[in-house]
């Protein structure tokens, strides 16, 4: 059996971040990951098969196959879905993770985001909670993933927002007609508007070169590796120290301990052998669902219902962001072709909002795939098929704008991931099963967000909008987060305030999981965030 | 060439009927756009197992014209054709169809605008006809 003084389960935005940070502070690392290593070729432009549109599957991993969830609906019906069917929630799998092929919004939480509790109160049926640290625990891992990642960005409209001690290493991206549009609307409504901050490079930066401006960044992989992730960045540092050996293709099975203590990991590898790997540290870092299922799969004598889950918190607390957005159809052109395409955000309503428990951001948005337009940006009474679609298509797409957000979600214990106890995965692991609801306070706050995106389209000159009101519904998804949240009592959360599991020392989560609240933003800069802190601690305390 | 396994009536019902739901104007028709290359190379592959509901929904389209205007669906004019269309989409039909007159015509839309509209790469989108005809540029 090989040994390592660190053993990390995912190689996503934070499993990167944690290996990269070990090697280069000299620990033997193994990366196991259960996709792919992926060039940019091998992620194809397949406009009916990405992340964005997964019509008939995706560009990268899971595979359709062999990779089952289970989804109890509001009514109490079970499905068994495959990755690409909505509800799934799924998370791109491969070297980088979903990171790989994000639209890469570089967002940190606001102070108040780490105190929804006490500045709003815990609404009756929610388990809103503070988290241990704050802002200013978080702020210096901030600025670690912005300068060593790579973060492009308005640093002085930033500064207004946030304390921060130091600027973006890059200035924004290039504006477009959609954002100089919607930057114009903001300002007859009086709102202020703010460059999005963006994992991308806007000059060249970190020995790779800046953005071509290209209209396939959401969902796909960056032509130029202008793109900033783990994989691209403390992952490929890590494996420059010869320190980090990566298994791809290859699916953890169960974290092992032995006499309640843990020792490492059994995982199938891609020629279907268990194997199992020793190792002084786990680190969990397999996305908020994966994590919570392979903790609660880590059953032993000592763990009977699973590692860190003598409280039965692992999995619960499931949330991800609801995006209510609107449509507007614009008497100008907007769309110039000028990618990524997100170009401006709304800050104003993440908080302050009177009767409401937090807010969310809203942005413009990022290039539209044609035929996403058609599934999705059709005005709701034109006809799907005729001379009017075909002419409506013609005349406006690039006449169409778009806005929408992240809500900060309102945390419900009912939401939640457990073992589904009949479907297995095609490697005979019990498959995750998702149950419960967004808690209704999230539901109000994207009503409330929804009216934000039409009031702002009208401002910006739209002759008509639409759009679909916010439905109860499972949330999770991409942005999938809460499931091991930090706290310091162990009968209310699942990690403590350095990402590690209550009761055992050398294991550690690095993804979404750990999040007590997920922010009314895009969750990947503060996933990196904690995940420098915690590989820190490791580092520190190994 | 899965086409090939339709009858010779029921590829021309099909090509009438893409052609109808992407009508020609100064850009091509749906057919011409390659959706039928689309259709084919799915039919091979994520689509297999709805070609049987093509099948039935092709000849019940075909069926349904003989009724009520006395000639297969691909003979009528074009705005016969539309209002023909306009009832199935409805299922306000005449005949006993043996599957979902309006569940096959909104298969059949979706399907004929994913292979407009989608990438050249799945088989249909002819030079990225539908990308020049709405804005749509790729530049890197």
């Amino acid at each position: 059996m090989s040994t390592y003084d660190v053993i990390v389960v995912g190689a996503g935005a934070g499993g990167g971040v944690a290996a990269g940070v070990l090697a280069e502070a000299g620990k033997a690392v193994l990366l196991i990951e259960r996709g792919r290593e992926m060039a940019f070729e091998d992620v194809p432009r397949d406009h009916l098969r990405n992340h964005r549109y997964s019509r008939y599957g995706h560009n990268t991993g899971p595979s359709l196959e062999g990779n089952p969830r289970v989804l109890v609906d509001l009514d109490g019906h079970e499905h068994t879905l495959r990755p690409h069917e909505d509800a799934y929630q799924n998370n791109a799998t491969g070297v980088g993770g979903g990171a790989r092929v994000y639209g890469a919004q570089a967002w940190r939480y606001l102070p108040a985001d780490f105190e929804m509790a006490s500045t709003y109160g815990v609404p009756a049926g929610s388990s809103l909670a503070d988290w241990p640290i704050g802002y200013a625990d978080v702020a210096p891992y901030y600025e670690r993933a912005e300068w060593e990642i790579g973060v492009c960005g308005d640093s002085v409209g930033s500064a207004e927002r946030w304390p921060r001690d130091r600027d973006y290493p890059m200035p924004p991206v290039q504006l477009n007609r959609q954002g100089a549009l919607m930057r114009r609307g903001a300002e007859a409504l009086g709102w202020s508007t703010l460059a999005v901050p963006l994992l991308i490079n806007s000059t060249p930066y970190g020995g790779r070169p800046a953005c071509i401006h290209c209209q396939h960044c959401i969902g796909f992989a960056c032509p130029v590796d202008a793109k900033n992730d783990s994989q691209n960045t403390l992952l490929a540092r890590g494996r420059a120290t010869g320190r980090v050996e990566v298994v791809t293709e290859a699916m953890v099975e169960q974290v092992n301990t032995v006499g309640g203590r843990v020792v490492g990991v059994t995982y199938v590898d891609r020629d279907d052998k268990r194997q199992s790997a020793r190792a002084e540290v786990v680190v969990l870092a397999a996305g908020a669902i994966e994590t919570a299922r392979l903790m609660l799969n880590s059953v032993s004598s000592e763990h009977p219902h699973g590692l860190g889950n003598a409280h039965d918190q692992v999995g619960r607390n499931l949330q991800g962001h609801y995006y209510p957005g609107a449509v507007g159809l614009m008497s100008e052109p907007v769309h110039d072709g000028i990618g990524p395409g997100v170009t401006t955000a709304i800050t104003q309503f993440n908080h302050g909002n009177a009767d409401l428990i937090g807010g969310g951001m809203i942005a413009d948005e990022f290039v539209v795939l044609p035929i996403i337009f058609w599934a999705r940006n059709l005005p709701p009474d034109l006809p799907r098929w005729g001379a009017e679609a075909k002419g409506f298509m013609r005349d406006n797409y690039t006449r169409v704008a778009r806005v929408m957000g992240p809500v900060q979600e309102i945390p419900s214990p009912d939401a939640r991931v457990t073992l589904d106890p009949k479907v297995r995965d095609r490697w005979g692991i019990p498959a995750a099963r998702l149950s419960g609801a967004a808690h209704p306070e999230t539901v109000r706050t994207a009503e409330f967000m929804y009216a934000r995106a039409g009031e702002w389209l009208a401002a910006s000159g739209a002759q008509r909008i639409w759009g679909s009101p916010p439905k109860v519904k499972l949330s999770g998804g991409q942005h999938q987060a809460g499931t091991a949240r930090m706290g310091d009592d162990p009968a209310s959360s699942v990690t403590d305030r350095w990402s590690r599991v209550h009761g055992h020392d050398n294991l550690y989560v690095a993804d979404g999981s750990v999040h007590v609240t997920n922010g009314g933003f895009n969750p990947v800069l503060t996933i990196m965030a904690l995940a420098f802190r915690a590989a820190e601690h490791v580092s520190r305390a190994w | 060439m899965i086409l090939t396994m339709l009858t010779e009536s029921q590829r021309a019902t099909l090509r009438a009927l893409i052609d109808r739901i992407i009508p020609a104007d100064d850009f091509p028709g749906g057919w011409e756009a390659g959706v039928g290359g689309y259709l084919d190379r799915q039919f091979a592959g994520d689509l297999c197992h709805q070609l049987d509901m093509y099948r039935a929904g092709l000849d019940a389209f075909d069926i349904e014209a003989r009724a009520t205007a006395g000639v297969n669906f691909a003979e009528l004019a074009p705005d016969a054709q539309d209002a023909l269309l306009r009832k199935v989409e409805l299922g306000d039909v005449v005949t006993d169809w043996p599957i979902e007159p309006a569940v096959f015509f909104h298969a059949a839309a979706e399907h004929a605008a994913e292979g407009f509209y989608g990438d050249p790469g799945n088989g249909g989108n002819r030079d990225g006809v539908s990308w020049r005809m709405i804005g749509f540029e790729v530049t890197g």
